[in-house]
């Protein structure tokens, strides 16, 4: 069903608190992710699953793998003559992600997204804690409350997470306050918040001098006056913040309870479409425990890992522990073990790849030469 | 180009009553092969890496979930302003209406079609070959011969020839004889089925044909004959490569089985000459941890905890704990429960077969076997 009750604000411009060579030729919310996606994907497909036909999407500085992702967003049904998908620049240029990413100085900048519609909520969602929700339901949810506002939060599983904001949430769910870091069983900001475009209008002509806080920060000290709901999810959510969290979460979808939590059919998680043939096993293939994209050729041995379009395993070479991607080649009797491997490097024929379990070994994205022949120093 | 040169008819309207239970629900084009694509898409990829923009989609059993698949032609980059995918379904005018009688039948009730895009060449297709051709080549030496038609022929093994409809040339590629399923063939090189007309003699053909009571109004029976009796310049491109038709349970299962191995015939792989598919967004396949995968072919939302060999198993499909599949073909969300056992068997979309079943047969002279779309085998079944 079409959304007519709400459009998309999409904040894709929030890069590593840490330098990782996973992110030097590509913008956070670029990074593949699971095989075949993108963590755009993730915010896009919840909205699409909802039925939102506009989105605005905050671009980051350096947006050309964002862009050549998104085109005219047809894969997310959001080429429309109505609506749409709007590229939006944005002024948060290199902000690493640390709490939540709504800077209100994008929002401000952006105000005629907001003006030129005619829905009343904007769903608002960062690109960096990944989930599946029934957005449309939560819309609803938002509705009834009567709220100005609904933060969405989970119940935080980790010891300790000092990348997301919790809220501290008081009668009828009303949140009262916001805190930086996060503890086992608190409520953890999944930066998925649906807001009056009343309201956020208001906000953009009154806070202009707070421009550099979080649209919720600011807001903070009116917690009393403005009416912010909460809704709790239930399901699978998984942060990705640096290296770390981003092999760590990765590999937690290695478990095939989780992954059909992420990718239930009721709500595909959509991406770029490829023609890439199906995996190719032959004679002597060896694979446990591990993830395969399409167009892939394995002739060696795959374990506990990760591999994205098009990688090739040739004979008696080895991979384990590791996320491959896109083109990839491991040559025979390679070995590949705790280590990222980013798009098409060339692995060359018996070399040894290999980090430990507590440090993971990045390769950097090749550059891309005539017939892939690129070699790993 | 200010006049189109060149557009597509694309039969795809037959039953294809051979395929049996694959295709009691769906019509035979829509049918899925090779994991991840449907056999129309074989054709329609073959249009758009030719640079034919301009495709008639001739549509009448079951067309629903064809239609759908097809759509506006998008997936093969068909959705051209102007040009691009059409479906055209038999339909009713002020004269009444009736359904495509034959294959020239179906291209003759929508001759509008052709008028409406005038191209000075018309290709006439199929909607169940499987290979991959560069109609240009084809078109250029229908051009060079200044033929009326132009037939797409390949040789075959001589104790096949009989099955086929057998073209007879003379030295000059020159059509002499057209003899359909030929006892004592003089010619090992058959039709197949992909014919190009210069529209005029197309259309003349066409409206002769559909005056004559006695004709089945078919391109290989009716058409082509007639043609060669009026002496038409009728023409022969000889096409060397992969070329099957799909026609029966057999021919599916062993041309499924060709794609299997180190090097075969058919190379999905190619990327120069891509097989494009309109399939849902699905995640890559999980293959368990005590999973054993040996020369198959494998798609996006499988998941395999069984242990599968020289198989393919297409989109979203599932083999489960101690089952084992073999020398089979899994269709899309097809399901082998635990423990069971299924050989030498095509098992239909989202069918299951339950616990412990086993199913199918290693001995080769005996018929593979197959699960309709949707269909539950269970124990004792």
């Amino acid at each position: 069903m079409i959304n007519r009750k709400a459009l998309g604000y999409i904040t894709a411009n929030y890069t590593c608190r840490t330098r990782t060579k996973l992110l030097d030729e590509r913008p956070f919310a670029a990074l593949p992710i699971f095989g075949r996606y993108r963590l755009v994907d993730f915010p896009l497909s919840n909205m699409a699953n909802a039925g939102i036909k506009t989105v605005g999407i905050v671009m980051p500085g350096n947006y050309r793998a964002l862009i050549d992702h998104l085109s005219s967003g047809r894969d997310w049904m959001l080429d429309r003559k109505k609506g749409g998908l709007f590229m939006l620049p944005g002024n948060a240029f290199g902000s690493s992600k640390e709490g939540m990413c709504f800077l209100l100085r994008d929002i401000i900048s952006n105000k005629m997204l907001f003006q030129r519609s005619d829905k009343p909520y904007v769903v608002m969602m960062g690109c960096n804690i990944i989930y599946n929700l029934d957005l449309a339901e939560i819309i609803e949810a938002h509705e009834r409350s009567g709220a100005h506002a609904t933060m969405v939060y989970t119940k935080a599983e980790r010891a300790h997470d000092e990348d997301v904001t919790s809220l501290e949430i008081g009668e009828a769910g009303r949140v009262k306050a916001l805190h930086p870091g996060c503890c086992y069983g608190d409520n953890k900001f999944l930066d998925c918040a649906i807001i009056n475009r009343e309201v956020l209008l208001q906000i953009i002509d009154r806070c202009g001098a707070m421009d550099y806080l979080d649209l919720f920060h600011a807001l903070e000290p009116e917690f009393g006056r403005i009416d912010v709901c909460s809704y709790e999810f239930k399901g699978l959510s998984l942060g990705i913040f640096d290296e770390e969290s981003y092999f760590q979460r990765s590999m937690d979808l290695l478990n095939p309870a989780l992954n059909d939590k992420l990718f239930c059919p009721d709500r595909p998680i959509l991406t770029k479409a490829h023609d890439a043939p199906p995996a190719k096993y032959t004679n002597g293939s060896v694979v446990c425990n591990s993830l395969i994209s399409a167009g892939c050729a394995i002739k060696g041995t795959v374990r506990n890992s990760i591999l994205s379009r098009g990688v090739v395993v040739e004979h008696g070479a080895s991979v384990t522990n590791s996320i491959v991607m896109q083109g990839v080649v491991i040559k025979s009797g390679a070995r590949v073990e705790n280590a990222i491997i980013d798009k098409n490097n060339v692995v060359p024929a018996s070399t040894e790849l290999r980090g430990t379990p507590d440090a993971t070994l990045v390769v950097a994205k090749a550059p891309v030469i005539a017939k892939k022949t690129v070699i790993i120093d | 180009m200010s006049k189109k040169e060149c557009i597509a008819m694309l039969l795809a309207g037959g039953q294809g009553s051979r395929l049996g239970a694959l295709t009691s629900k769906i019509a035979k084009p829509a049918v899925s092969f090779g994991g991840k694509f449907r056999i129309i898409d074989f054709s329609l990829s073959n249009c758009s890496n030719s640079g034919i923009d301009t495709v008639g989609v001739l549509t009448q059993y079951r067309p629903y979930l064809l239609n759908n698949y097809v759509g506006s032609g998008e997936a093969w980059d068909l959705d051209e302003r102007g040009a691009g995918v059409s479906i055209l379904p038999p339909y009713a005018t002020q004269e009444g209406g009736s359904w495509y009688a034959g294959t020239a039948d179906a291209v003759t009730q929508n001759i509008g079609y052709i008028r409406e895009h005038d191209p000075a060449y018309v290709l006439i297709l199929s909607g169940d070959h499987l290979y991959r051709m560069d109609y240009r080549k084809m078109l250029k030496s229908h051009i060079e011969h200044g033929a009326d038609l132009t037939v797409s022929v390949m040789p075959v093994p001589w104790e096949e020839a009989s099955r086929f409809g057998i073209i007879t040339k003379d030295d000059d590629d020159r059509i002499v004889k057209f003899t359909e399923k030929p006892e004592k063939p003089d010619s090992n090189l058959a039709s197949m089925g992909i014919y190009i007309f210069s529209t005029d003699v197309l259309l003349n053909a066409l409206e002769e044909d559909a005056l004559d009571a006695r004709s089945s109004h078919d391109f290989g029976k009716d058409i082509i004959p007639k043609l060669l009796e009026n002496d038409g310049r009728l023409y022969c491109y000889e096409f060397h490569g992969f070329w099957k038709d799909v026609g029966t349970i057999s021919s599916f299962h062993e041309t499924s089985m060709d794609l299997l191995g180190e090097n075969p015939e058919f190379d999905l792989y190619d990327k120069s000459f891509p097989i494009m598919s309109n399939i849902t967004t699905r995640p890559p396949h999980y293959i368990g941890p005590e999973a054993r995968v040996d020369d198959c072919l494998i798609s996006n939302g499988c998941k395999v905890f069984g242990t599968v060999r020289h198989s393919i198993l297409s989109t979203d499909a599932v083999v489960d704990e101690r089952a084992v599949v073999e020398d089979s073909v899994l269709l899309p969300g097809a399901r082998v429960k635990a423990g069971a056992h299924v050989v030498r068997a095509i098992l239909g979309e989202n069918s299951v077969v339950e616990e412990g079943v086993k199913l199918g047969s290693v001995d080769a002279t005996k018929d593979t076997a197959v699960v309709g779309n949707d269909v539950v085998i269970g124990k004792g079944e």
